[in-house]
Order: structure tokens, then C-alpha cells, then sequence
């Protein structure tokens, strides 16, 4: 049984907009899905869809308190809303170094801790570009307590075409520009790191 | 007509402004510098006096920034022609050619500034960037200890210092850093608030416990630093979890986390007031909370 995570269009175009509006900073983020109603013992895996990105901090990521409190208060928030915490995302302060380093096998285990088919992504920066050619993640799922690499490809869009035109014209917008993450949360609690505001634009473009 | 030319003035007054406000608070929005400062520089240079030089430096850097090569170059030419010899345009140049990957030649730049002017800190602290971006981290931490010897009170340079054992998870040595800032910021909170994470990440019931007294402290020092109020709630309802502590030290902390938990749903009330998207909000911190304080009992 293999998992199988697939991005809405809006999900991966806030992951990329975090990284573009921090280009000299880390940055890490999480994946929340749907979550499913009953788990069929006989299905083939059902894919998980991966419907929003809560964008977390930039710059030092390596610090517990307030992941702490992003993880609980988020998690809460999902189970509001039906979600679950899905997966995690980063994209390192140096462009060329797109492995995932030990901060985010640590997060991603702690996530797949309460959902097993967790994925870790991370953004490799250096296939950036402002018409979103094709898609610049690199998933790793969890196996026997070890990452394993995933290519991600259009096959991992629910639709790649509208994710590639929603992404690519919010980054030309400068969309960015007014994405909150957790850090401008606590910075000032009126920022809302739901981003309704870009939501509202996803919907629009889709 | 006059008014059109005072509108024009104003217009130019206020770029200006924003340009020297984002240079004192050391803003890094570099997109909106290059707007800004290119409008400036192309069409009202003579109206700047001799603001432009320093407009010219702060341009081309956010330049670098966006991968602007034309407009650094051009900024680069205006200042060489007007500071020639100057070691802080040599510097500038060298930061060019680091944008540039050209990292062997910026690092000749900054050695022949460091050659005329061995104490240039500035070329010292270009060569230890240079290390960073390389990924050569553990380069970068040698190279600026030893920086770090020589100019104690560099606080720049001690902040970066603490990021870099942040990022290599050595927060012994991190906490450190925020120690000797500590001792010669007693008033900012930032620098407390830092240490104090640093130290619950380091983890234990001692840690835990300086982490709380330093995220009060924090909270001493500024009363709005949300990320100290959420510190201190955390660190005591950890401590008051834990089953080493005795029963008065347990009282304590749950005496601190409640009275962190009203502050916080105070602050959330306050920031979610006249704005229905925000309840969402308020309502996950209270539950969060709520469910907090059950595995605190």
C-alpha cells in the first residue's frame, strides 16, 4: 500500500507564495487535509487530499515554544473544521540545499506521530520561477521510521494546469506581499493566518 | 503651474521619507526599495541632494536583492565616480559579486580592503557571509568567534552568531550568544524572549524553568510580546506536568499558566473585536487552552 498525497491548487500556491514573500529566509508551513470518514479495509489507498498550507515562520525555524503552540492551536482548528494535520513543508534559507534536514524529519515524525500517511515536502528553490513551469516539490513519506523521496509531478495535482495559473498569477500579482504566516500572527493577532484574503483570490482564478 | 509643481515635491518628499524610514529600521522589503528608490533616482535625482549617495547604496543593495544586476550596476557607477577609492564602495562591489556566486572574487575584494584597513569590520563580516552562503556553517562559527574575540561588542555579530548554533541545534552555545546580549540589553525584551526559547528547547526542569523566569522577564519588559505570554504559558504547564516537581512548585506554575491562559484569551478578545473571521480564532485558543489545562490536573 502506497500513499498518495495530491495538492489542491490552493494549498501549493500558498506554499510558494510564503517562500517568495521570505526569499532570504527559511521557511516551514503545514498541510491540513480532509479528514476521511471511515477507512475502508479493502480499498486501494485512497488518496489524501491536501486542501490548505498554513504557512509558520521564517527565518530560525529550530526552536520548540512556538511550534508547540502553532502545532496545538492549529490542531484544534482542524478539528473544528474536519481537518487534519496532513503534512509539513520547508524550503531552506540556501537555495541550493533542498534536503530536508534533521529539524524537518524531527516535525514531520511528531505530525506522523497522529496520522501515519504524513508527508514531508520541501521546496526546491532553485526550479522557482514566476510562471510555475512544473511543480517544485519533493515529497518524502514515512516507512519503517525512514523518509523516503517521492517525485512529485502533475499526477500529484487534483489539477496541475489551474494550480500552475493560480500560483503563477498571484506570484505575478505580488500576492504574496500580504500572505500571513504564524510569525505575523504573533506579531500582531489581528494578521489572520487563515489568509482569507488569498483564498478569496484562489477561488476567483479557479 | 505652481501647484502642480508643489504636488510633485510633496510626492518626492514622501518617497524619500519611506526610504530613509526602511533604512533605520534595517527593513529587508527589497521589491519595494528598488519601486520606490529607482522612481527616485530616474526622474528626481537633482531634487535629492546629497541624500542620493546614501539612496544610490540602499537602491543597489535591495537591487542585489531582486536580481536587479542593471540598476546595482548603475547605482555601483554613481558611487564609484563620486567616492573613488572609497572602501565602502569597494565593499558594495564586493557584495555584487557575491549576488553574483563569484565568491572567490568578492573574497579578493574584501581582502584588499582588509590590506589597506585591517580593521574593516565590515569586509571581515562580507567574508564570513561569504561561508554562509556556501553552507560552510561550521567555517562561518569559527571564523566569526574569532571575529567575535577581537570586536566583543559587535551585537550584530553576536546575534548571528546565536542563529548559526541555532540552526547546528547547539543551543548550549546559542544561549550563550543571547547572554552576552542580555547583559548589555537589559532592557530588550527580544533578546530575553530568545533566550528563553532557546532554553525550553534545550529542554529538562531546569531549563524549563529559566525559560519560564526568562519569558516573564520578557513580559516585564514589554507586556505586548505575545511570544513571551505564550512562552510562559507553555513552560509552566510543563513544569506543572511534570512529575518531579513537588507540590508547591506544581501550585506555582498552575498559578502562572492561569494567569498567562486570562492574558491570552484577553489579547485574542481584544484583536478579534468588530472582526468575524478572527472568532475563529479566539475560539481555538480557548479550547486550546481548555484542553491544555485538563493534562495540567
Amino acid at each position: 500500500l502506497s500513499y498518495f498525497c495530491l495538492f489542491h491548487s490552493g494549498a501549493y500556491c500558498k506554499m510558494l507564495l510564503h517562500a517568495a514573500k521570505y526569499p532570504h529566509c527559511a521557511v516551514n508551513g503545514l498541510l491540513v487535509a480532509e479528514k476521511q470518514k471511515e477507512k475502508k479495509k479493502d480499498s486501494h489507498s485512497t488518496p489524501i487530499l491536501c486542501v490548505d498550507c498554513i504557512p509558520l515562520f521564517h527565518g530560525t525555524l529550530a526552536l520548540a515554544p512556538m511550534l508547540e503552540v502553532a502545532l496545538t492551536l492549529i490542531d484544534t482548528w482542524c478539528k473544528e473544521n474536519k481537518y487534519v494535520i496532513a503534512g509539513y513543508y520547508q524550503a531552506n534559507e540556501r537555495t541550493k540545499d533542498f534536503r530536508p534536514n534533521q529539524f524537518a524529519e524531527k516535525v514531520g515524525a511528531r505530525i506522523a506521530e497522529n496520522f501515519s500517511e504524513a508527508a514531508m515536502i520541501m521546496v526546491d528553490s532553485t526550479r522557482f520561477t514566476m510562471g510555475c513551469y512544473e511543480p517544485i516539490l519533493t515529497i518524502y513519506d514515512h516507512h519503517e521510521n525512514k523518509w523516503k523521496c517521492r517525485d512529485c509531478n502533475a499526477d500529484c495535482f487534483e489539477d496541475w494546469c489551474e494550480a500552475q495559473k493560480i500560483t503563477s498569477a498571484l506570484l505575478e500579482g505580488r500576492s504574496y506581499e500580504s500572505l500571513i504566516d504564524f510569525d505575523n500572527h504573533l506579531d500582531d493577532l489581528r494578521n489572520d493566518w487563515t489568509n482569507p484574503e488569498i483564498n478569496k483570490s484562489v477561488l476567483h482564478l479557479c | 503651474s505652481v501647484c502642480k509643481f508643489i504636488s510633485y515635491s510633496v510626492g518626492v518628499h514622501k518617497m524619500r521619507d519611506k526610504l530613509r524610514k526602511w533604512r533605520e529600521d534595517n527593513h529587508r522589503n527589497s521589491e519595494q526599495i528598488v519601486d520606490v528608490g529607482e522612481e527616485l533616482i530616474n526622474e528626481h535625482a537633482s531634487k535629492l541632494g546629497d541624500d542620493i549617495w546614501i539612496i544610490y547604496e540602499q537602491v543597489m543593495i535591495a537591487a542585489l536583492d531582486c536580481s536587479r544586476d542593471d540598476l546595482a550596476w548603475t547605482c555601483l557607477q554613481e558611487l564609484k565616480r563620486q567616492f573613488p577609492g572609497s572602501q565602502r564602495v569597494k565593499r558594495l562591489a564586493g557584495m555584487r559579486l557575491e549576488a553574483l556566486e563569484k565568491y572567490e572574487d568578492a573574497s579578493k575584494q574584501y581582502d584588499s580592503i582588509l590590506q589597506d584597513d585591517p580593521t574593516n569590520t565590515a569586509a571581515r563580516k562580507r567574508k564570513i557571509s561569504i561561508l554562509k552562503a556556501q553552507g560552510k556553517s561550521a567555517e562561518a562559527i569559527r571564523e566569526l568567534n574569532e571575529y567575535l574575540e577581537q570586536f566583543v561588542g559587535d551585537q550584530e555579530a553576536w546575534h548571528e552568531l546565536s542563529e548559526l548554533y541555532i540552526n547546528e541545534h547547539d543551543y548550549g552555545k546559542a544561549a550563550f550568544c543571547l547572554e552576552e546580549l542580555m547583559m548589555t540589553n537589559p532592557h530588550n525584551h527580544l533578546y530575553c524572549e530568545q533566550y528563553a526559547e532557546v532554553k525550553y528547547t534545550q529542554g529538562g526542569l531546569e531549563n524549563l524553568e529559566l525559560s519560564r523566569k526568562y519569558f516573564a522577564q520578557a513580559l516585564k519588559l514589554n507586556n505586548r510580546n505575545m511570544r513571551a505570554l505564550f512562552g510562559l504559558y507553555m513552560s509552566a504547564s510543563h513544569i506543572a506536568a511534570c512529575p518531579k516537581v513537588n507540590a508547591t512548585v506544581k501550585k506555582a506554575n498552575v498559578k502562572y499558566a492561569a494567569w498567562a491562559t486570562n492574558q491570552i484569551n484577553r489579547a485574542y478578545q481584544l484583536a478579534g473585536r468588530g472582526t468575524k473571521e478572527n472568532k475563529c480564532s479566539v475560539k481555538a485558543v480557548e479550547e486550546m487552552l481548555e484542553s491544555m489545562q485538563i493534562t495540567m490536573s
